[in-house]
């Protein structure tokens, strides 16, 4: 079989937090992530295919808005704190908004909500479930809510 | 500028996607078995944040005994590994009083100057009976020697400059000097792969920093006229001074840095330039005089030159080297100057024995020989890795050669399996290189003969067919010559 290759060109991007992100590979290995996700839902439940996207749909909602918008600082100490008021998200390709990562990240939600949604022929109480996550995961994301608390929720260091 | 297979990054990618989860599973219940355990700091703020050693406690550790391992000898061309073991997977390491005999591709031992040497030696036994171990005492205060001054001088001539200082430790002396030559109000342009002690220093000066993408003239003179444009940060003036900082061999990628074009757009733009030689000084050139003879710069276009004496001289320490009125500044405002303890007496008089040797001014060859040999030592062995089809870093006559190893779990097997065959390398992972760039890095010494150099080849093809590193399709055996650039 023949190797593909890729270049790795390393970014100039001192974050070693977010830097891995702009590495070949990282959209497929999501995507891939997702669908391998619900095979495993379906094998290991045995529902209906509707059901097992509503599941990995909430399963991504929680994991991903605990780690890009709860979370915050950096897993390791060698930047000293610099930020440690930021969120994963916030300090994605140094706060620039609108980049290529960051609308990829953005419509993976929409489409998972697409897939769930149609899957499950528009059913409550799954549309409701999957409504909700798909909302809170794109106002997350947008541009006009960077470095925004609301009420004060997560501000504290 | 690596290149990859495709699976390979997705299975890297995921990889860590699976050690992350399983450290935070770890430390959720973690969390959730201490919440009951009774707290007995009341009131104190906690030392370090949970999140911020996760990287420490759920990776780092789990493969620390790759790291870190003790010497029972002096780093020569074979050395004495201590042998560790642990009780509780990985978290202490114990060491035993046994030692295992192995080949060393991990010490900066470029010119063979780490072990005893038949002239420094008994000259540095000599000046350590002469004047003790320890200066006791600052620079400026008593701890300025005959062989200081000495070797300041031979440093100023060997490297081509007006003049010279001497500090006692390497990663000091960048770190101590780049704040006294740049305050607030300047700014610091450097590679995106510089080492840490610059990053330290510029971020300790309080002048701005910007980055530039790793030996790319082009991007340097983009960055350069958008800094110079814009001026300073929110007062728009002009800035104060700029210095661009680059290293001669970066000691991750085995690469020569582009000297004469950064020059050139440096110069263009008024900027002043500092070249770190940490690991090219002693080691590449015609006469080991470093990057600029290799590259055939002037060390008068070079503003200042920093280099290190842990790598090709077989000591400690470090120098500036640059104009008579910079090193006079720097010697009245410098604290690694003002307040350090002054360098070793004997590591002193292994520097200066070392650079006489690579001049032949001891009256042999010795120097010309080891200077050949390391270049032969390198090329020979750069390029039989590329033909085995390990993807191999570097540029040739860089002795500096890193075997990329990318997903996580190779790093463990690579280095514990080449240890088993009494093979001592050095793996390095993140922080200190990109997440997804884990690497092997092997260092050639001029102390290596063939015998050495085969048998490190066929332990590390043999580990590398076993852990599954070949990345490229190796070249089948020919009779006719090799041809080195086939892979580039």
């Amino acid at each position: 079989m023949a190797k593909l290759y890729v270049q790795a060109v390393q970014p100039a991007d001192l974050n070693k937090n977010t830097e891995w992100f702009m590495y070949p590979g990282v959209w497929t290995t999501y995507i891939l992530i997702l669908f391998f996700s619900w095979l495993l839902v379906l094998s290991v439940f045995g529902c209906t295919p509707g059901m097992a996207w509503t599941l990995v749909n909430l399963a991504h909602f929680a994991t991903t808005y605990h780690f890009f918008h709860w979370k915050k600082g950096t897993p390791f100490a060698d930047d000293q704190g610099m930020y440690n008021r930021l969120t994963w998200w916030e300090q994605m390709d140094n706060g620039k908004q609108l980049t290529r990562n960051r609308k990829f990240l953005t419509v993976v939600p929409l489409v998972l909500y697409l897939i769930a949604s149609h899957t499950t022929d528009y059913q409550h109480p799954m549309l409701f479930l999957n409504t909700i996550a798909v909302v809170v995961l794109v106002v997350a994301k947008l541009p006009n809510m960077h470095k925004v608390r609301i009420f004060g929720i997560n501000a504290g260091n | 500028m690596v290149r990859l297979p495709y699976t390979t990054a997705l299975t890297t990618l995921f990889s860590y996607g699976l050690l992350f989860a399983f450290g935070q599973l770890r430390d959720f219940f973690r969390k959730l078995i201490d919440w009951f355990k009774a707290k007995n700091v009341k009131g104190y703020a906690p030392i370090c944040l949970g999140l911020e050693d996760f990287y420490v406690r759920r990776l780092y550790l789990r493969i620390q005994d790759c790291f870190g391992r003790p010497i029972a000898s002096a780093p020569d061309a074979w050395f004495d590994v201590v042998e560790r073991y642990s009780n509780d997977s990985n978290k202490t390491l114990k060491r035993t009083s046994n030692t295992t005999r192995c080949l060393n591709l991990g010490s900066y031992n470029y010119l063979g100057f780490a072990a005893a040497d038949e002239y420094c030696t008994p000259l540095v036994i000599e000046s350590l009976k002469k004047y003790s171990p320890s200066t006791c005492s600052v620079r400026v205060d008593g701890g300025t020697t005959k062989l200081h001054n000495e070797l300041e001088e031979l440093v100023a001539r060997f490297v081509g400059k007006p003049s010279a200082i001497l500090f006692g430790m390497g990663y000091v002396t960048n770190s101590a000097i780049i704040p006294c030559l740049v305050g607030k109000g300047g700014l610091i342009i450097s590679d995106s792969l510089n080492h840490n002690s610059i990053v330290n220093g510029a971020r300790g000066s309080g002048a701005t920093v910007r980055v530039f993408q790793h030996n790319s003239p082009a991007h340097l003179e983009e960055v350069l006229r958008e800094q110079i444009a814009f001026g300073q940060p929110r007062t728009r003036r002009p800035w104060k001074k700029i210095i661009v900082i680059v290293e001669g061999i970066y000691s991750m990628e085995g690469e020569l840095c582009k000297l004469p074009e950064i020059i050139a757009v440096c110069k263009k733009y008024k900027a002043y330039t500092y070249l770190d030689e940490a690991h090219s000084i002693g080691a590449v050139g015609q006469s080991g005089r470093g990057v600029c003879e290799l590259l055939g710069v002037d060390p008068a276009d070079v503003d200042i030159m920093m280099g290190t004496f842990t790598k090709s001289f077989g000591s400690c320490g470090g120098y500036i080297a640059a104009s008579r009125e910079i090193i006079q500044h720097l010697k009245m405002s410098c604290p690694a100057h003002l307040y350090a303890t002054s360098m070793s007496p004997p590591a002193v008089q292994q520097v200066i024995s070392a650079i006489k040797v690579i001049l032949g001014e001891d009256g042999s060859n010795r120097g010309a020989q080891k200077l050949a040999r390391i270049r032969e030592n390198s090329n020979f062995f750069r390029s039989e890795l590329k033909k085995m089809g390990f993807e191999v870093l570097g540029d040739n006559d860089s002795p500096v050669m890193p075997i990329m190893l990318y997903n996580p779990a190779k790093i463990p097997a690579f280095s514990r399996e080449c240890l088993r065959q009494k093979v001592a390398v050095v793996t390095v992972a993140f922080p200190a290189t990109p997440l997804l760039l884990a690497r092997a890095r092997i260092c050639i010494s001029a102390s290596h003969t063939r015998e050495d150099l085969m048998k490190a080849l066929d332990v590390i093809s043999r580990v590398g067919d076993l852990v599954g590193i070949k990345y490229f399709p190796a070249e089948p055996p020919k009779i006719a010559e090799a041809d080195h650039d086939k892979l580039e």
